[in-house]
């Protein structure tokens, strides 16, 4: 891998703009990986106020985001191959590689067809001669706080901008990386440079995009629910806590059907089952999942057959220690079957995250549904009088279990975002399918134009 | 009054800084002259500050008292020699614990008359209404600016500013309700921009901050702004560029440093080659300024170290202030005498007490 750091700068209105405050971007083994110029929240407003006044609302081609997702996922940008990049992201996120070379391809598919995802999540508009139904923007700026733990979330910013919204994009902090790459994807595609720009920095940069555009778009853990939930100009995506409700026999082909439901892409992402709830014999199952997860390997996340995340060496004891508090009272499954544990240290200096098995017979509890960015998974009884109860506030709820009628609640349970029925990955869809809800929904609205119709 | 002490005007004392220091000790301990507060305590020094103090370096041999300025009677600071003075009393902004109480009746007069010299440096219009969109009340950068103002023929219009509410609120996480106080600054700001022709704005960074986001204030404000004062929290490198480039292209830019205790210590004007952006020059010798380290030897030039300040001022005498302040120690300016401050950020002490910065 090219050792020398790259220089990411904040990008106005198109054009990258070298800012004076600066801080390195270490991967998590030390090493520098980027130098990053800071936005300070002067620098974003002027980004603000350049952008509102070029906003014009016009929608682009959308053969420019199809030609931006090809160049992401095949081109040399800002002199970054792409197996630069996925190196990149995976050295400084401790993602699994493969899981970055996914999203890649995921991101060029759903670029090559932002018009049919964007329709698919809207009625069709109403049109007859001398009345019409039009879905417009609800404004013409987007504040789009975006997270680290894996790069296709960038697609719904990417979306808005399909609609015609200028879009203020606040990278996370560790994957500048693919927000970097993306915007120089579309400007080299030809979306207008006005309509776009990228401001790395803190907390307080993302608050005050959100404030000063006319449409946010979050996505963040619990406080970032509790700050912005209640808004309707902002949209947060916050924690996935997808859950599966297992009500058949315990077979080999469920255990490893499951385990790849929970680990795959390293567990970072937010349809990998965090809960596992079960009618039956649940400790068996938790048993037979932490000794199947211990056989993954502990490769460094940059290996090609890496299957699980690193953490930072400096958030190991944090980390212990944490998962000492939140699993109190709960039984372990896995951590025995480790020399040092679940945060373990490879021999060439990487602190990677082993899956981690906990049971508990506190179905309603807090640690049911706890989410945590590796293969993390809560183990616990369920009985018919529990019924869709335990599987709230889930971004997908996988159902293995005959039960019709639970499947038909979950539906219409509104904290459940994706009900998945039998042996199917949870993150199984198609295209013309909302992922949680309906982003063309938030960012747009009908309007009605009625015409006097010519005397006939 | 234009002298510093009589017989001694500002460039006098600074030509010789031991000289004025011994006509200021004899002022603040000669029965006839000095305060009770120093009178009271000079026997239990355990020297003779009119004999034993000799030059600026001996000012170490005495205690930091400035603790006691928290409870003090504050008439006890007014020397008897200075009766028939009109005095104000003033107090610190309160970051850490009580505020410190401090008397004035004509000494920062002249601190100020000079910062106002070092603005037309800058390029300050010399004429034209001030606003002050700072603290007033106890804190006496209030007076300061309003001082400017007059002495520039202009009016000095201000919104009222409570720092210590700010500071509260920050130190309870209530980041909204001090963002919604910062709001309400900002409607007074507008009615006053509405009707009045206002050429020089004070105001801290982060209301600045806030006010370039609301476009039409901002907009109103940055057409006849030629002359924009900040203080009270430092900035990045970045924000300043902004300030000064992109949102005030047209005014002309300085920050000044100061407390309470020091006075005030305007930027100088930028030289070519600078490499700090902004380099602040105390009011020397009625401010002392030392930047030291931890055995309190001073730094090297271009080092960071702590803010030791001694007030040498008719009005009041306070040696040996350590602040809560670090600062980069610079040479003098070419022609100069006075060293420079850069890069002031809070004093770390790792003991864990939060110092809130607030917006002021």
């Amino acid at each position: 891998m090219d050792t020398t750091p790259t220089r990411i700068d904040p990008v106005i209105c198109g054009a990258s703009t070298p800012s004076r405050d600066r801080t390195q971007l270490r991967a998590l083994d030390g090493t520098t990986l980027a130098e990053v110029g800071l936005a300070p929240r002067l620098l974003a407003q002027a980004a603000v106020g350049r952008m509102r006044s070029a906003a014009d609302r016009t929608a682009p081609d959308p053969e420019v985001f199809a030609e931006a997702g090809r160049l992401f996922a095949h081109a040399d940008l800002e002199g970054e191959s792409p197996q630069e990049y996925r190196e990149r992201v995976s050295a400084a996120t401790g993602a699994p590689i493969g899981a970055i070379e996914r999203a890649s391809r995921g991101i060029e598919e759903s670029l090559g067809r932002v018009d049919l995802l964007n329709r698919s999540e809207l009625p069709a508009p109403f049109a007859v001669a001398g009345f019409e139904t039009h879905w417009v923007p609800r404004g013409a700026l987007l504040a789009a706080v975006v997270p680290n733990n894996h790069p296709e979330p960038n697609v719904s910013w990417v979306r808005a901008l399909s609609l015609g919204y200028g879009v203020l994009v606040r990278p996370g902090s560790r994957d500048p990386f693919t927000p970097r790459r993306l915007v120089a994807a579309l400007l080299a595609a030809g979306l207008p440079g006005d309509k776009i720009s990228l401001l790395p920095g803190g907390h307080e940069i993302g608050e005050h995009l959100i404030t000063q555009a006319d449409l946010g778009l979050v996505y963040g853990g619990p406080d970032a629910v509790a700050r912005w939930g209640s808004r309707d100009d902002v949209l947060v995506r916050g924690p996935g806590n997808s859950k599966a409700l297992v009500d058949v026999p315990l077979t080999d082909a469920l255990v490893e059907r499951l385990v790849d439901w929970i680990a795959d892409d390293g567990g970072v992402r937010c349809n990998n089952i965090s809960a596992v709830l079960v009618h039956g014999d649940h400790v068996a199952l938790a048993e037979r999942l932490a000794e199947r997860l211990a056989e993954l390997p502990t490769l460094t996340p940059t290996h090609p057959d890496a299957a699980l995340p690193a953490i930072g060496e400096d958030t190991a004891e944090p980390m212990r220690a944490y998962l000492g508090r939140v699993t109190d009272g709960a039984i372990d499954h896995s951590s025995h079957r480790y020399p040092d544990g679940p945060v373990t240290r490879t021999e060439d200096g990487h602190t990677l995250m082993r899956p981690l098995v906990v049971s508990t017979t506190d179905t309603h509890g807090d640690l049911v549904g706890t989410e945590l960015p590796f293969p993390f998974v809560v183990v616990a009884p369920w009985e018919d009088k529990d019924d869709t109860a335990p599987l709230r506030d889930s971004l997908v709820v996988s159902v293995l279990s005959d039960r019709e009628d639970l499947i038909g609640r979950l539906l219409g349970e509104p904290t459940v975002r994706k009900v998945v029925a039998g042996p199917v990955r949870p993150w199984t869809s198609r295209p013309e399918q909302p992922h949680d809800g309906s982003l063309a929904g938030f960012l747009t609205e009908p309007k009605a134009l009625v015409r006097a119709l010519p005397p006939s | 009054m234009h002298e510093l002490l009589d017989g001694w005007t500002a460039p006098q004392a600074a030509a010789d800084p031991d000289a004025y220091l011994r006509a200021i000790l004899e002022w603040h301990f000669s029965p006839a002259t000095g305060s009770p507060f120093w009178l009271e305590r000079a026997p239990r020094l355990g020297f003779d500050p009119i004999a034993d103090v000799k030059e600026l370096g001996d000012l170490r041999r005495f205690p930091d008292l400035s603790d006691e300025l928290r409870t003090v009677r504050a008439e006890d600071l007014v020397p008897t020699g200075a009766h028939g003075t009109p005095f104000e009393v003033f107090e610190s902004g309160g970051t850490t614990g009580a505020p410190k109480r401090v008397v004035d009746g004509l000494s920062r007069g002249r601190n100020v008359d000079w910062v106002g010299r070092v603005l037309s440096e800058h390029g300050f219009p010399e004429e034209g209404n001030w606003l002050h969109v700072g603290p007033s009340g106890p804190h006496v950068v209030g007076r300061t600016i309003k001082h400017l103002a007059a002495s520039r023929g202009g009016l000095c219009f201000t919104v009222d500013f409570d720092p210590r509410w700010v500071k509260k609120l920050l130190a309870q996480g209530r980041t909204e309700l001090a963002a919604e106080y910062r709001e309400y600054l900002l409607d007074q700001v507008e009615l006053i921009v509405d009707s009045q022709d206002i050429r020089v704005l004070f105001i801290t960074p982060p209301v600045l901050e806030s006010l370039c986001s609301r476009a039409s204030l901002y907009e109103r404000v940055a057409q006849r702004l030629e002359g924009l004062m900040w203080a009270g929290t430092s900035v990045s490198p970045e924000t300043l560029w902004q300030i000064e480039n992109t949102f005030f292209p047209n005014a002309s830019v300085a920050a000044i440093y100061g407390n309470t205790i020091m006075g005030i210590a305007p930027q100088r004007p930028r030289l070519d080659d600078d490499t700090q952006p902004c380099v602040f020059v105390p009011f020397f010798p009625q401010s002392v300024v030392e930047v030291i380290d931890a055995e309190g030897a001073p730094v090297a030039y271009g080092e960071r170290g702590r803010v030791l300040m001694h007030l040498l001022a008719r009005d009041m005498f306070l040696p040996n202030v350590l602040e809560r302040d670090t600062a980069i120690r610079l040479a003098p300016a070419p022609g100069g005498t006075t060293d420079g401050l850069a890069d002031i950020a809070p004093f770390q002490d790792g003991t864990g007490t939060k110092v809130i910065e607030g917006v002021y």
